[in-house]
């Protein structure tokens, strides 16, 4: 026997040294992944302000950016809130669905589809620095 | 309309009333009742085509009801303006559907270019529907000029696109980052200043003009870049009032002797400035913001107006689908226009809170 | 106690003091009362009494219930247009009693700003009850030695100062306990009895949220439904097919106005001025051939429907919607039209759901007559006894 440890708390905190000499921790996150993951939040943003100016999402060429330049308007910090047009209170996805529907004449997308989230992105990229208000008309 | 309607009718013979129709009323306390006059403006109604003989309908309307409801007017306007914007685009199919359904007013018309009707083509189309970019008339006294303030930088508008379809698209956004300032440029400015030689200080001018010849957002070209030089032609008349569209809301603005007034569109409302989080601007702070749209009712913040020339002052009296209408009068005492109902603080309403 | 009550009125009225007692029915909020005008069983029984009486009348045969019948779901359903002394008729459809103690103003035009009001105009209309003023009531009420002794006991009036004013009150206190919940559609969502409407009620009412487009006038809230936003809106009913002679029929309005006529007695009476709607009361632009966004509680036994009793089946109201405000798909809808308003591009299956909702609105009080009414709508047409 090369190692005989004396103590069983000896044991132990050599174990804990073995196990974790070469793992980074799970929550000891750096500046350099904060970039990175703004930077990845930043390209759906991107996305969204393209879907923003595009025809695609209606069927009569009419664009988010007509009567939202820049998303203004929009208000995304108010979100939930009573949509007098639902008749409910209502998520900010809905109400984007509802002016695609509405003023586009376009299909409502799913909330998990990857261009509502861009959309999303765009609008509160938008917004960034108002606080939240939630339930505010 | 606030008007007593009753007192009007009791007070004028019946034959007045025989064809006519009461249902907008001047008000007829004017000194000199010769020199006082409406005429009525439309603006910005944006028709945009989507495929064939299909257009954007909710468009359509506005502009369709605009007209009824200017037809309707009693006492008849002396003369229509259309504010610019007539097109989305520019194309032919848009001008020629706009032109159309304008037709249906039974008044003279004078037009003022849009930068959505210019930019296609440079407003070859639109010559020939309508005639001349920039002019000037006279109408009981008052002396009225057309500019076409919604030029830019040569730069921009000959040298940078592959096409007018693409230089069209660039200039149609509001936001585009690709965009150019508007501006009135120098020629016109000379033009400008001839033009207004010939007439005396004491006489009332009035432009017409589609962007608002004053530095209020440059993000959105709620913006004339020659702003100053144009303000300063314009600052030894003793009455000057300048009438712009572009912008989709009610803005109202002093500058020395120059009162500014906006129109509404009829196709649909833009958000002020001051909702941009990101950005700062400069509404002019005399203004009492038009009421917040409903999206479910197509027409809610948008409108068309009819102008009264009162003593050589301009009153826009504002007609509002769904809302109440306004009236933003030249205050003599003040010497600036102000909201004859809503300009003192205490007097808001709700729906007149942007953010 | 009035002891000249008939035996099922009494019983009414007993179960309506009951609903005054327990609070609004399901789905329902709190029944808005005037601070001068408090509810007590005395007083809505008196105004029960004064709702029925048909001794009000020129002919002594037209009431408010005559109009406004219990048994046909507070309207004179089916009739297109009512019919007052001697079978007069006029230009507008009767709207329902039944929970109109909600609605901000009352007519279709909303010129009348409270039931008390409202209950004045009736009486002294030509095509109505046709009094020549008030005083036939008046007198009547100070005489009457029941009368007397009610209005004593409600108000304290001495006999002899009974007036108007009383009358009113009483008969808006009673139209105050008509209100009607607790429908399918209040169980299901409010009640969270997910099973109280079918299926196509259930499809119908995601229709009647979205692309129907209806809840934005016919507004809905989290907690509590009335269905209206009290506002009015020209729908292109009635005013599509007259909309080149509307500079006209302003003028003509407007003209026999500055001549002293009554709004009242011009829109009830003269079709041009009853499709402006609206605009009769307050001359604006906006207002032209507009009308006030009923209730759709309780549709099902209201027949026929807007405000010239134009539209016969919930389905036909539906396809006027569909079709972009207009009766027939071929109509040009006239230039005032709402802006709300547009085609809807509704299945026929999305339309058949829609109507199957707004079946689920009628609360248990008129079940019955809604279900008569649809078996009329769906007999051939040799067979019908009934209607114009």
């Amino acid at each position: 026997m090369a190692f005989r440890p004396t103590t069983l708390l000896a044991t132990a905190a050599l174990s804990f040294a073995a196990l974790f000499a070469t793992a980074a921790r799970a929550d000891e996150f750096t500046t350099k992944n904060v970039d990175e993951w703004q930077a990845q939040f930043d390209i759906v943003a991107k996305d969204g302000r393209a879907l923003w100016t595009s025809p695609e999402l209606g069927t009569n060429g009419v664009v988010c950016a007509q009567c939202h330049p820049n998303a203004a308007n929009t208000h995304p910090e108010t979100y939930p809130k009573f949509q007098k047009q639902m008749g409910r209170v209502a998520a900010l996805w809905e109400m984007v669905n509802w002016c695609i529907e509405n003023p586009l004449e376009g299909k409502a997308l799913a909330a998990d589809d990857p261009k509502m989230i861009a959309i999303q992105a765009y609008v509160t990229k938008e917004r960034r620095g108002v606080a939240l208000a939630p339930g505010k008309h | 309309m606030g008007i007593d309607r009753r007192g009007f009718l009791k007070s004028v013979s019946g034959t007045l009333l025989a064809g006519a129709l009461p249902v907008t009323l001047v008000e007829l306390a004017f000194a000199k009742s010769s020199e006082n006059f409406t005429f009525a403006y439309i603006s910005d109604s944006h028709i945009q085509h989507i495929k064939g003989n299909k257009f954007v309908r909710n468009w359509d309307r506005g502009l369709l009801r605009a007209v009824a409801e200017t037809n309707l007017m009693t006492p008849k306007p002396d003369f229509v303006m259309f504010g610019g914007d007539l097109a989305q685009l520019g194309t032919r199919e848009e001008l020629d559907h706009g032109a159309e359904m304008l037709s249906a007013l039974s008044y003279k018309i004078h037009m003022v270019m849009g930068e959505h009707d210019y930019y296609l083509d440079l407003g070859e189309y639109w010559s020939e529907l309508f005639g001349p970019h920039y002019y000037s008339f006279d109408h009981k006294g008052v002396h009225f000029v057309v500019l076409n303030s919604i030029l830019t930088y040569d730069d921009w508008t000959y040298n940078r696109w592959e096409s007018g379809k693409q230089r069209m698209g660039e200039m149609a956004g509001l936001d585009n980052p690709n965009g150019s300032p508007f501006m009135v440029g120098e020629k016109q400015r000379t033009w400008l200043k001839q033009d207004l030689a010939k007439i005396s200080k004491d006489t009332s001018v009035v432009v017409f003009s589609h962007s608002p010849l004053q530095k209020i957002y440059k993000g959105w070209n709620f913006w004339t870049e020659d702003a100053e030089d144009i303000q300063a032609i314009l600052a030894p008349f003793n009455q000057v009032n300048v009438v712009y569209g572009h912008v989709h809301q009610i803005q109202y603005n002093q500058i020395g002797n120059i009162a500014f007034n906006s129109v509404m569109a009829t196709a649909w409302p833009w958000p002020y400035p001051e909702s941009y989080a990101q950005a700062e601007s400069h509404l002019p702070v005399l203004t009492v913001p038009m009421n917040r749209a409903d999206p479910f009712f197509e027409r809610d913040a948008t409108g068309w107006q009819f102008i009264d020339v009162n003593t050589g002052r301009v009153d826009l009296r504002y007609n509002l689908y769904d809302n109440s209408s306004r009236t933003v009068a030249f205050n003599d005492a003040k010497r600036r226009p102000e909201d004859t109902a809503y300009q003192n603080p205490a007097n808001r309403i709700k729906a007149q809170d942007h953010y | 106690m009035i002891r000249t009550i008939p035996g099922a009125l009494a019983l009414a009225g007993l179960l309506i003091q009951t609903a005054v007692i327990a609070g609004p029915p399901l789905g329902l909020p709190e029944v808005p009362v005037p601070a001068d005008n408090p509810m007590t069983p005395e007083k809505i029984a008196l105004g029960d009494k004064l709702f029925h009486d048909t001794r009000f009348s020129a002919t002594g045969e037209v009431s408010c219930a005559t109009c406004h019948d219990a048994e046909k779901g507070f309207t004179d359903s089916p009739l297109k247009t009512s019919e007052g002394i001697n079978k007069l008729t006029g230009t507008r459809n009767a709207p329902t009693v039944a929970n109109a103690a909600y609605n901000a103003s009352q007519f279709w035009d909303g010129r009348s700003p409270s039931l008390e009001e409202q209950s004045l105009h009736p009486f002294v209309n030509p095509i109505e009850m046709g009094l020549a003023d008030h005083q036939p009531i008046i007198t009547l009420v100070n005489s009457d030695r029941e009368y007397v002794e009610a209005f004593g006991t409600v108000f304290g009036t001495p006999p002899g100062q009974i007036s108007m004013d009383e009358v009113t009150k009483a008969i808006g206190a009673f139209e105050r306990t008509l209100v009607f919940g607790d429908s399918p559609f209040d169980r299901y969502y409010f009640g969270g009895d997910k099973s109280a409407m079918s299926d196509s009620a259930v499809s119908g009412f995601q229709v009647f949220l979205g692309q129907g487009r209806c809840v934005s006038c016919h507004t809905i809230e989290q907690d509590v439904a009335i269905f209206t936003d009290h506002k009015f809106h020209n729908v292109g009913v009635g005013i599509n097919q007259v909309q080149d002679q509307v500079p006209a029929f302003v003028t003509a309005y407007l003209e026999a106005r500055a001549k002293g006529a009554e709004v009242d007695i011009l829109v009830l009476s003269d079709p041009r001025s009853s499709e402006l709607g609206r605009f009769a009361v307050d001359e604006s632009f906006n207002s032209l051939g507009s009308f006030k966004t009923p209730t759709m509680r309780n549709v099902a036994a209201t027949a026929p429907y807007m405000h010239d009793g134009s539209i016969e089946t919930l389905r036909e109201v539906v396809v006027h919607y569909n079709n972009g405000g207009a009766t027939n798909a071929a109509d040009r809808v006239n230039d005032f039209l709402s802006s709300g308003i547009r085609p809807l591009n509704l299945s026929d299956q999305q339309i058949d759901d829609l109507v199957a909702f707004m079946e689920a609105l009628t609360s248990p009080r008129f079940e019955e007559q809604a279900r008569q009414a649809k078996a009329r709508q769906q007999m051939p047409a040799d067979q019908m006894t009934v209607g114009r």
